[in-house]
Formats: structure tokens, sequence, C-alpha cells
């Protein structure tokens, strides 16, 4: 695989990440590549819609931030609760899945990145705009929620304490990651504004926000 | 002593130091003092992170941290030494043979994993007090990762107790469970009776089937459980703030008003 091109080493890499057969073949450095090129391909095409270039490359520097932070936070306590339920010696592979899956979610964004360009080439509603950027994102995490549970598959065969652990990871994942994405706004860029790389406001509390919103709604307000 | 200290406390997370072969002597092996030195460490941390919410206040509160960072080993701490005496007395009287080194030995690694746990959970912390401003939303997280810290320590506290005692017992059956019976002598690591399919070491909150604990000495632990996690929960009222309200000056301590319980509950309404 070494002496092929590039080109031809990297669609390797993708196929096999794609069929969760990236253990044996694909190094963590090149799941780390295709980490940062996926995720600044969909960010680029994610701030396209003000046309402005400054926001464009602002998100494509803050997707795969944005998943890089998440990981980093969330992976300590992770580690410590697999010792805990005695799989350290199972967390290399466990680390190798969490990375692929993290990889294959960002293929699977910039696979859809072809329907935000289309979407925008629609509709100038910046809300509009918003909402599908949102349906891409949950469609590449479920996705890559797939991708995960196949990678975890072997782990959970081996000691079934996995399948608590993956839920406990997607939980954590989740929890901070809800936050992160809401502090590193904005991706898509208001054209009524100009870009900025993080909002002045960035400093609330996604999970406040919720909460709200969700009391409101049940007041009727 | 402290490196030393440290592995103990990895082998003890692993599930290394628990395993009924290494129980046989009725305790855990890990030294008390260096355990408790780790504690002490791992305790700064979890504190220096909850009061990293103070030193993004305007401005910067930096007391607050270190005052946090001084305050978490002493919350654990000081609930133990509160609580253990009463423990050691009940557990004699009921005839447990858990003498005073070994229950401390055994408190105190326990101690060790609810603090690895508050730990690990800093970086969650120290991300969310970074990235928030909301005072009654930290409240609660810190209360949630502070709870379910505890509940693993203390998970991990009966399952050890449960193998100790269990392995130093003189036969006795679970009147709850007529079929129990104390188990043969454990060949090398003794496992549960479905060996054949387990090919992986249990971990150290994992029960292992087919050891029963003593009624008696089984109450007298989950008593001093609530116990300790009520005492836990008002030390930790006595000694705040460990965060730092955006609307106090700091202060090491509070008037004395109100409890823990009152005020999660106008955190929660703050919060919504």
């Amino acid at each position: 695989m070494t002496g092929l091109p590039l080109r031809h080493r990297v669609r390797g890499w993708v196929d096999d990440l794609l069929r969760g057969q990236a253990h044996g073949h694909t190094s963590p450095r090149a799941l780390v590549m295709i980490l940062v090129f996926c995720g600044s391909g969909y960010g680029l095409v994610m701030g396209s819609f003000g046309g402005n270039p400054w926001q464009m490359g602002y998100s494509a520097v803050k997707v795969p931030m944005l998943l890089a932070v998440t990981f980093v936070v969330s992976l300590p306590p992770f580690f410590v609760l697999n010792t805990l339920l005695g799989l350290r010696g199972d967390f290399r592979q466990v680390l190798r899945a969490l990375v692929a899956a993290q990889a294959g979610l960002t293929i699977i964004l910039l696979s859809l990145a072809p329907y935000t360009m289309l979407w925008y080439a629609s509709s100038a509603h910046y809300s509009a705009a918003v909402a599908f950027n949102s349906l891409m994102f949950g469609t590449a995490s479920l996705t890559s929620q797939l991708l995960l549970i196949r990678y975890y598959r072997p782990l959970i065969a081996r000691n079934p304490n996995h399948r608590l652990m993956l839920r406990t990871w997607i939980l954590i994942y989740a929890f901070v990651g809800i936050q992160t994405g809401w502090m590193a706004r904005p991706f898509i860029g208001s054209p009524r504004h100009p870009a900025v790389f993080l909002r002045a406001d960035q400093w609330t509390n996604a999970w406040v926000v919720v909460s709200r919103l969700f009391r409101n709604l049940l007041a009727g307000s | 002593m402290i490196r030393r200290a440290f592995g103990d406390l990895d082998r003890v997370l692993r599930g290394e130091k628990t395993q009924l072969k290494d129980l046989r002597d009725g305790t855990v092996d890990v030294s008390f003092p260096g355990l408790t030195s780790v504690v002490a460490i791992l305790g700064a941390v979890s504190g220096l992170c909850m009061g990293v919410f103070a030193l993004f206040r305007d401005p910067p509160v930096w007391q607050q941290t270190l005052a946090s960072a001084v305050k978490v080993p002493l919350l654990f701490l000081l609930t133990l030494i509160i609580t253990f005496p009463s423990l050691y007395v009940f557990n004699a009287l009921v005839g447990s043979r858990l003498r005073l080194v070994a229950l401390s030995r055994l408190l105190i690694a326990s101690l060790g994993v609810t603090v690895s746990v508050t730990a690990a959970f800093g970086t969650i912390i120290a991300f969310f007090s970074v990235s928030t401003t909301s005072y009654p939303f930290m409240v609660l997280l810190n209360v949630a990762v502070f709870a379910v810290a505890g509940l693993l320590g203390l998970h991990f506290l009966l399952q050890t107790l449960h193998r100790i005692t269990t392995l130093n017992q003189p036969e006795t059956t679970d009147p709850d469970n007529p079929a129990s019976q104390m188990p043969p002598e454990p060949a090398g690591e003794a496992q549960p009776k479905d060996q054949a399919t387990r090919a992986f070491a249990p971990g150290p909150l994992e029960p292992l089937n087919g050891l029963v604990l003593a009624g008696h000495v089984k109450a007298v632990f989950r008593c001093w459980i609530i116990v300790f996690a009520l005492v836990g929960a008002q030390m930790s009222w006595v000694l705040r703030p460990f965060i730092g309200s955006p609307n106090s000056p700091f202060a090491w301590f509070r008037e004395r008003k109100s409890n823990f319980f009152e005020a999660v509950m106008n955190a929660m309404g703050n919060l919504f």
C-alpha cells in the first residue's frame, strides 16, 4: 500500500474506514489527516452561505477544531470509567475505534456538502440554511454512530462491558459537543453581519438555552 | 512514596488489587499514608477545575480557585474522619472480621476511586467553567459529577467488602437466599461459575457470582453509605463556596444558613 500514489492510498483509507476495516490498515496519522481534511472541506462549504471568504476560512478551521476539542475534553473521564470496568487493556483499540468514527463522520459530512451547496444556491434564507446544516450534521452524526457500533462489535464480543461504555461515550460526547458547537458559532455566517471567528455572546450555555426554550414551550409562550 | 501510591491507585482502578487471590489476607494491599496523599493531590486537581469558574469573573477571583483546591480534599477527608469511627465500632459490634487497618485501607481505596473520577471529569468541569456564565448550571453540573463519583466509589467499597469478608468469614448463609453458600477455596483467580465463557479478569466494580455477604455486615455498610452521602453533602455546604457565586465577594466560608438540599433545589429552579 505504501508504494501506491497518495490518491490511491487515500482512497484505500477512506474505503477501509467506511467499511469498518480501519483497524489493521489505516494508521492513526491517516485517520487524523482525513478528519482535518474532510472537516475543513465541509467547513468551507458551510461558511460559503454569505459569500464571505473570511467566514469560509473561519468555518474550515472551526469544524475540525470543534471535533478535536470535544474529543479531548470527553476522553479523560471515559478513560477512567473504562479502567473501572476492567477495560483498560482494550483502550488502544477503543481509541482507534473512536478516532475512526470521528474521521468517518467528516467523510460523511463532506459527501453531503454538495447538497448544502445546492441548498445555498436555492435559498437565501439564513434560518433555513441553519436548519439545513443542522440536518446534515444530524444525518452524519447518526450514520457515524453506526460506524462506531461496527468498530465496537469485536470489543463487545470480547467483553460485554464495552456496550455500556459505548453508550456512555455517546452521552458524554453529545453533552460536551453541543456546548462546544454553541460556543464556536458562527459557522454559516449571516450575510447581515460581518464575518467573525467567535460571537461576542459566546459565553452562554447551550443547555441553559435549550432548557429555557423547553420551559417556554411547555408554558405555551 | 507518592509515585508508588499512584501506582497503587492505578492497580486499584484496574481491579488488580481486588481480585480474590489478592484479598486473602483480609485487606487491600495499599499504603494508607501514600494513598491519602494521592487522594489529597487528586482532590486538589478537582478543586482547581471547579475553581476555574471564578477565574473568568470580572475581575478574576484567583483566591476562589486556590480555596477550592484546598477545600475539596478537605471535604473528602473530613467526611471520612467524621464517619469512620462509627463505622469501625458498628462493624466490630456485628462481628465483622475487618479490623481497623483493613477497614481504613478499604475506605481510602474507595476514596481513591471517587477522587479519580472527579479529577477525570475535571476537564469537562473546566470546559464548562470557561464556556458558560451560568452559575446555577455549574452548581448542578458539579453536584452531578460528585454524585456519580461518589456512587462509583461506594460501589467499589461494597464490592471489595463483599469479596474480603466472604473470604474471611466462617460459613454462613444469606437468609434471603437459602441456596447460597461459601465458595470453595479459590484456585488462583477465583472466578464465577461462568468461567468457561469469561476470558477476562473482573474489574473492581464487578460483582462476583456465588459470594454472599452476611446480612448484618451488609446492613451496617448500607447504613454507613447513606450516612456518608448525607454527611458529605452537608460538609460540602459547610465548606462552601467551591465555585464562587458571581453575585458575592470572595470569602473562605459563608455564613451558616440553609442546607445543601435546599440549595440544589434553588439552583434547579434558577436554571429553568
